[in-house]
């Protein structure tokens, strides 16, 4: 079979694939994103003993491979079987789908906890003092000053971690859910043909792409203040003397 | 409890060792391999040359665009087949021959840790203080001896934080191999669990190895980073 | 005057950054001895000129010539680059910025020269180095790298390193501009014991004193062209031309 007839025949399947890997990345990601601000919160103003167990918890996602990850959640679920069965979740441990968006979540959770307390370091005290001096509370300042800011600062590295996501999303394949990589896999494995690969690869690099445009289009939205005072300089130009 | 990871017939402490060795050896291995792939990609990406830059940004671009797993399939299944092609081509009563694992892992990761490394050793060059270079040039030293002398000593102090993170991704990364059939730790521990029905205890144990590699990793690249910024002295 | 050897000589160099003509051919000659102070206001060329002078800016048109290498540029097209590094070991160099190699220790940066362009061993060069770094009261720093000192003692192992090289002139472009007003002084007397010493230098720089006072002649740029020319007495004293006198209205 040639590239094209393999890609009229099942594509379905791969649109399917598509979907879930978008809805597994946008999942995760977005509860990641509801999560991460509060332990960004915590990791930057709570004292060192409190943020211990944050910091345990950061440095053992960022330290471990995301596939031993969702193997500890999914299979390791089993050891303690009659236990969640007891408090009812075991169906949830049971659907491979629900284990990889767990993993994933915890994952980014971690990942964006540890960007978002960069930009909120990042934002410049003056500001922040200025808030106060006009009277703004504590929390008001958080939402008016500090966190448009830090998200502002944080913009770029987010967007790379929803990407990184996005790849890791393919080892959600591994444990049977049938994304892109999961479909990809089942189609070779009866065709044996190897064009099927460079399909997948295309479908993510696609994704990619239009997750990029998007990306930016909102970095320019979040940071239009800021370009008008930076306009490029004309290298080399001479000044004019000034007037005597 | 603790037999289980004993050393011996009655624990599983040997096999995990030796998935653990399997796992350093893949590291170790890729990793000059990524590192000349990454300064071969960085240098194809300044080029003057066009169609070259064309291919520098290309490598870079795709390679970090695709899930390491797929990157690992198309190298495993892909090199597999045109391997076996090969091989019947030059000999046709030749059964078919499976592509070693190792190998692929080498090739996938070392491909992978390439295309960022060329990146980030881009991006160092870019950070080079020019006033240097030009120093150099004042006195009259050659291209050669500019790169050599200053270029490339001070590329390793704005290259090695990003490189770390790349060993370190590259490191968690090889618990990949274990689906296409490598004996790394993480599939020592799946064969583990898979006779001692204790998936928890042995993922559990797997994931913290991998974090005492990381952490130690990033103690030594720490250390590493103090040594290469001798002489710079940090803002406050 | 006496008819002293020519060390240096420029002729005609014309310097376009896309359409904007920064250098309208300028000339410049210097003999043996001779320290030539480039004053202007900012963007008037002056440190363009200094750096076409060893080509790291290409003239787009002139000639230079050092020592018998002589460089023709025509087009933005030099004609004979294997000159250009022979004339910049010839010609020592000493940046605004000083330009230090951040991870060689001072030492290191003044033997990296005499060692790697001119080949010659290593402890000759060491203990040039050493005297060398003695000569402008850095003996005791050697061993420390660039950011352990201040912008004034840089600017000594900058000097040093351009010394290193034994040129038959230095350039120095505007040398004390990037310093504290309280470290101008430590360098600025460096070059005066240079000047004193019968160095060959040319000089970019705002300082109007040192100008007046150490060197032999004063050449005023003035819109990419020399304005006015000559020894600084009678320049600073009375000048010819409205835009100098403008000048040291401004900055004196």
């Amino acid at each position: 079979m040639n590239p094209i007839e393999i890609i009229a025949q099942y594509w379905p399947r791969l649109l399917d694939g598509t979907l879930m890997t978008i809805k597994l990345t946008f999942l995760g990601a977005l509860i990641a994103a509801l999560v991460s601000p509060g332990f960004a919160l915590i990791r930057t103003h709570a004292a060192p003993l409190a943020q211990a167990p944050l910091r345990l918890y950061i440095s053992f996602m960022r330290g471990t491979p995301i596939l031993a990850q969702l193997f500890l959640i999914f299979y390791g679920s089993g050891q303690f079987r009659p236990i969640l069965q007891d408090w009812g979740l075991w169906t949830f441990f049971r659907d491979p789908f629900n284990c990889a968006l767990l993993a994933f979540a915890l994952n980014s959770t971690a990942y964006q906890t540890e960007i978002l307390r960069g930009g909120i370091m990042g934002v410049p005290q003056g500001e922040i003092e200025a808030a106060k001096a006009i009277g703004m509370t504590r929390f008001k300042t958080l939402r008016r000053v500090v966190f448009p800011h830090a998200y502002r600062i944080a913009w770029p590295a987010l967007g790379n971690e929803v990407i990184l996501l996005m790849k890791a999303s393919a080892l959600a394949s591994v444990v049977t859910v049938f994304d892109i990589m999961g479909r990809t896999r089942q189609i070779f494995s009866r065709t044996f043909d190897f064009s099927i690969y460079l399909w997948a690869a295309l479908i993510y690099l696609c994704i990619t792409a239009i997750f990029v445009l998007i990306w930016r289009q909102a970095e320019r939205r979040l940071s239009r203040h800021i370009e008008a005072h930076h306009k490029p300089r004309v290298a080399a130009q001479p000044a004019k003397e000034p007037q005597a | 409890m603790f037999e289980l990871f004993s050393y011996g017939d009655t624990g599983w402490g040997d096999e995990i060792l030796r998935g653990l060795a399997i796992t350093v050896q893949l590291a170790i291995v890729t990793l000059p391999v990524g590192l000349l792939l990454g300064f071969l990609a960085a240098f194809a990406s300044m080029s003057r040359l066009g169609p070259l830059r064309f291919l520098g940004f290309g490598y870079t671009t795709i390679m970090r665009g695709l899930p390491e797993i797929l990157t690992l399939f198309v190298v495993y299944n892909g090199v597999g087949l045109l391997l076996n092609m090969a091989l019947r081509w030059w000999n046709p009563e030749r059964g078919a021959t499976d592509f070693s694992p190792f190998a692929a892992g080498v090739i996938a990761l070392g491909m992978v840790f390439g295309a960022f490394a060329g990146e980030v050793l881009r991006g160092a060059f870019q950070s080079l203080d020019k006033g240097q270079t030009e120093a150099g040039r004042a006195i009259g030293m050659t291209q050669g001896q500019i790169f050599r002398r200053i270029q490339l000593p001070q590329l390793w102090r704005f290259a090695l934080p990003g490189l770390g993170n790349l060993w370190i991704n590259m490191l968690k990364d090889t618990a990949l191999v274990s689906v296409i059939a490598l004996d790394d730790l993480m599939r020592m521990t799946k064969v583990a669990v898979g006779v001692t029905k204790q998936p928890f205890t042995f993922y559990l144990l797997a994931c913290l190895i991998y974090w005492v590699m990381c952490v130690l990793s990033e103690l030594v690249l720490y250390w590493m980073e103090r040594r290469a910024n001798r002489g710079i002295r940090r803002a406050v | 005057m006496s008819q002293t050897e020519i060390i240096l000589k420029a002729e005609g160099i014309h310097k376009s950054f896309g359409s904007v003509e920064v250098l309208k051919g300028i000339s410049l000659e210097a003999r043996k001895h001779d320290v030539i102070s480039i004053l202007g206001s900012s963007g008037s060329g002056k440190s363009t000129f200094l750096r076409c002078l060893n080509f790291l800016e290409t003239p787009t048109s002139g000639k230079v010539t050092v020592h018998g290498n002589e460089i023709l540029v025509r087009n933005g097209k030099p004609q004979n680059v294997r000159h250009i590094e022979e004339i910049r070991a010839r010609l020592g160099m000493v940046f605004q910025q000083f330009n230090l190699w951040t991870h060689r220790t001072v030492l290191e940066n003044v033997m990296e020269g005499p060692v790697q362009v001119k080949r010659q061993p290593k402890a000759e060069a060491r203990d040039k180095a050493e005297a060398l770094l003695k000569r402008v009261g850095l003996e005791e720093r050697m061993g420390m790298y660039p950011s352990q000192l201040s912008g004034g003692q840089q600017q000594r192992v900058a000097i040093a390193r351009a010394l290193a090289m034994e040129p038959d002139a230095i350039l120095f472009d505007e040398p004390t501009s990037a310093l504290d007003p309280e470290l101008v002084g430590e360098v600025l007397k460096v070059m005066q014991d240079l000047a004193a010493e019968g160095r060959t230098m040319i000089v970019v720089t705002h300082e109007m004193g040192f100008a007046r006072e150490v060197s032999s002649e004063v050449v005023f740029l003035h819109e990419g062209r020399i304005a006015e020319q000559g020894p600084p007495e009678e320049m600073f004293t009375n000048p010819r031309t409205e835009v100098f006198e403008r000048f040291i209205a401004k900055v004196m």
